[in-house]
């Protein structure tokens, strides 16, 4: 059984509870042990370097110290949290001012961070932990004949820099895992772009036509749902899919799936154990799909 | 061994509309995709366009999307682009209007870059300028204030001065996809490469009160292609990331960019978490709430409602000290 501190963000917590609870559920079938972080704080929703880049340092430096206290690497499932706190440790790890600076303050609350931490998104600790081919057997439902548009999102790829699970101008680690699931991976342009979420209460318009543009192309290759590895997206492809659509003048019904959801399906979850309920856009049509598929 | 290049074909005088054209090129040892080009143009067919120059990665006319990703055709291998995707998929820049083949119009680009004012305004007239109009024929001119070592690394990353203007990063730009009018990442890392230069005599914070404007730097979507994708390793995000910093400390907060950083940064001082419906009301005001409801009240009845009253995390102090440790209370 492989162990992590969990952090699952904020809206996997609050709006986005669904994902927490399809991620729990494919944990405990993979024999993923996931250690709650009761003490850590939000990320910063990828814009606190906006407001003070020091405060960035500090409370994720915290997260990172309190894993590194346990012993423990990170899973997160969300792009942004994925690259803030990859940052961060990069920067703590490479830069001795910062680490200095930021033990300063982690040695008043009785913390102290020496790098050792990995900050892994689920995707790819899925892929390096557990393996596809071990995954493949422990599915119980197959998702053939199921075209499946993977939406990287722009924060588990960029910067490589940063975040360096996959290759950032051809990333094939989520459609590997779809095919290893049964799936088809639909191939369309904009599977690496952005979903426009930074911006959803700055200027909606350029967020949902990014959003609305990305669900367009993968609707006209025919994909039967989009999954995504992060909230944020899925908030965006989502939850203002009907908002999008309206934007781009343009008809979109593209049900949109959490990672976890989509691995959760293959391990035997039900519509009610994977909260699809709580969607925008009907999964009835895709869950009927795989109903035929036993294994 | 031969590969193939796929172009982008198109003359908008004859063409109805654009199509690809493929070529066989024989490679040699460390071709770059630009000598493909020059070689297809001069031996196999003289009428594919497309603009090229020093071929040394410095005057940035080469570049192009190159498999889908903007690089310049003069820095990038053959034989590498090769491995990955079988074949040499050449497209203009995105974007920008096509004027023939790999050819675009850059005004558009050129008019954001002008927009920023790309020249030190005002004059300072204080000792260190005055030191310039002093200097006899011939002495050595030591620029006052100027210090590279304040440039260097301004962004994490190189040189923002180094940006050779290939737009690269505005064909990239998620920014710009979503709205022409946005000014883009190279328009904006110059408007911080001025807001910085301690030459600057920007007296009434003109350029970060013009950068808040819609299309403006807190319309950026942080898709960090920019930095991923420029080839002399500038960070235009950064650079974007430090002028809202740079607002926020300067009590520049009339954007709705500016207002929603800061709410995200009071949830966080607060609970330690970040609160959904706050952080909209906060950022979009009334209007943005009336606009938002819809969605809201759809989200509601799929039982996506965030909890109105947030538990604080454990240990919440620690955080309240981080805020206090950096002086952050009063900008909350």
């Amino acid at each position: 059984m492989i162990t992590y501190a969990y952090y699952p963000g904020c809206v996997a917590q609050e709006s986005g509870k669904e994902l927490d609870n399809a991620t729990k559920f494919i944990a405990g079938k993979l024999g993923i042990n996931l250690i709650p972080m009761p003490e850590a704080s939000c990320c910063g929703g990828g814009v606190i370097d906006g407001f003070d880049k020091n405060l960035k340092l500090f409370i994720n430096g915290r997260t990172l110290a309190l894993a590194e206290k346990e012993g423990l690497d990170i899973m997160t499932i969300c792009n942004t949290c994925t690259l803030t706190l990859s940052e961060v440790n990069e920067e703590l790890i490479n830069n001795p001012e910062s680490l200095e600076k930021t033990n300063e303050y982690l040695a008043e609350i009785g913390l102290k961070y020496t790098g050792k931490v990995k900050v892994k998104h689920i995707l790819y600790a899925v892929r390096d932990d557990i393996g596809f081919d071990k995954l493949k057997e422990k599915a119980v439902k197959s998702l053939k004949g199921i075209k499946i548009a993977p939406f990287y999102g722009c924060h588990i790829l960029r910067p490589s820099s940063a975040v360096k699970f996959d290759d950032v101008e051809n990333p094939q680690g989520f459609e590997e895992l779809i095919k290893a699931l049964g799936g088809e991976p639909v191939s369309y342009a904009r599977r690496t772009k952005c979903c426009g979420f930074q911006t959803i209460l700055v200027n909606e318009s350029t967020s949902t036509s990014l959003a609305g543009n990305a669900i367009y192309e993968a609707q006209e290759k025919n994909a039967d749902v989009m999954v995504t590895p992060c909230p944020l997206c899925h908030l965006s492809l989502d939850t203002y899919q009907t908002v999008a659509a309206k934007n781009i003048n343009k008809k979109l019904s593209l049900p949109i799936l959490h990672l976890p959801q989509l691995i959760g399906i293959a391990l035997g979850a039900d519509y009610a154990e994977m909260g699809f309920s709580r969607h925008n856009v009907s999964l009835r049509g895709v869950m009927a799909k795989v109903r035929q598929n036993e294994i | 061994m031969e590969f193939k290049v796929r172009a982008y074909r198109f003359n908008p005088e004859t063409d109805e509309k654009p199509y690809y054209k493929e070529y066989t090129v024989e490679d040699y040892p460390g071709m770059t995709v630009l000598n493909a080009l020059i070689k297809i143009k001069s031996e196999l067919d003289g009428t594919l366009s497309f603009r090229r120059s020093c071929r040394s990665a410095i005057c940035g006319s080469c570049a192009m999307k190159i498999n889908g990703i903007t690089k310049l055709a003069c820095k990038t291998q053959v034989s590498l682009e090769i491995d990955k995707f079988g074949i040499i998929n050449v497209e203009p820049l995105a974007n920008m209007p096509v004027i023939r083949d790999l050819i675009v119009d850059q005004e558009v680009f050129f008019d954001k870059i002008k927009a920023i004012k790309p020249y030190l305004l005002g004059q300072r007239e204080d000792e260190a300028h005055n030191r310039f109009k002093t200097l006899k024929e011939g002495e050595k001119i030591s620029q006052p204030v100027y210090d590279k070592s304040e440039f260097k690394n301004l962004t994490g990353n190189e040189d923002t001065p180094n940006c050779i203007l290939c737009e690269c990063c505005y064909s990239e730009c998620g920014g710009v996809v979503g709205n022409k009018d946005y000014l883009g990442p190279a328009a904006l890392a110059k408007l911080y490469r001025y807001a910085e230069d301690p030459r600057d005599n920007d007296k009434n914070g003109s350029r970060l009160v013009n950068g808040s404007m819609p299309n403006g730097f807190w319309d950026c979507v942080h898709c960090q292609s920019c930095e991923q994708f420029c080839p002399k390793g500038i960070s235009p995000v950064k650079s974007i990331v430090r002028l809202h910093e740079k607002s926020v400390k300067n009590s520049i907060t009339f954007s709705s960019g500016s207002k929603h950083v800061i709410s995200i940064a009071r949830s966080i001082g607060e609970t330690g978490r970040l609160d959904e419906i706050k952080v909209a009301f906060e950022s979009g005001g009334v209007t943005g709430l009336l606009n938002d409801l819809p969605v809201a009240f759809g989200a509601g009845l799929k039982g996506k409602i965030p909890p109105l009253r947030h538990k604080l995390i454990k240990d919440m102090e620690d955080i309240r000290l981080a805020y206090k440790e950096l002086d952050l209370e009063d900008k909350l």
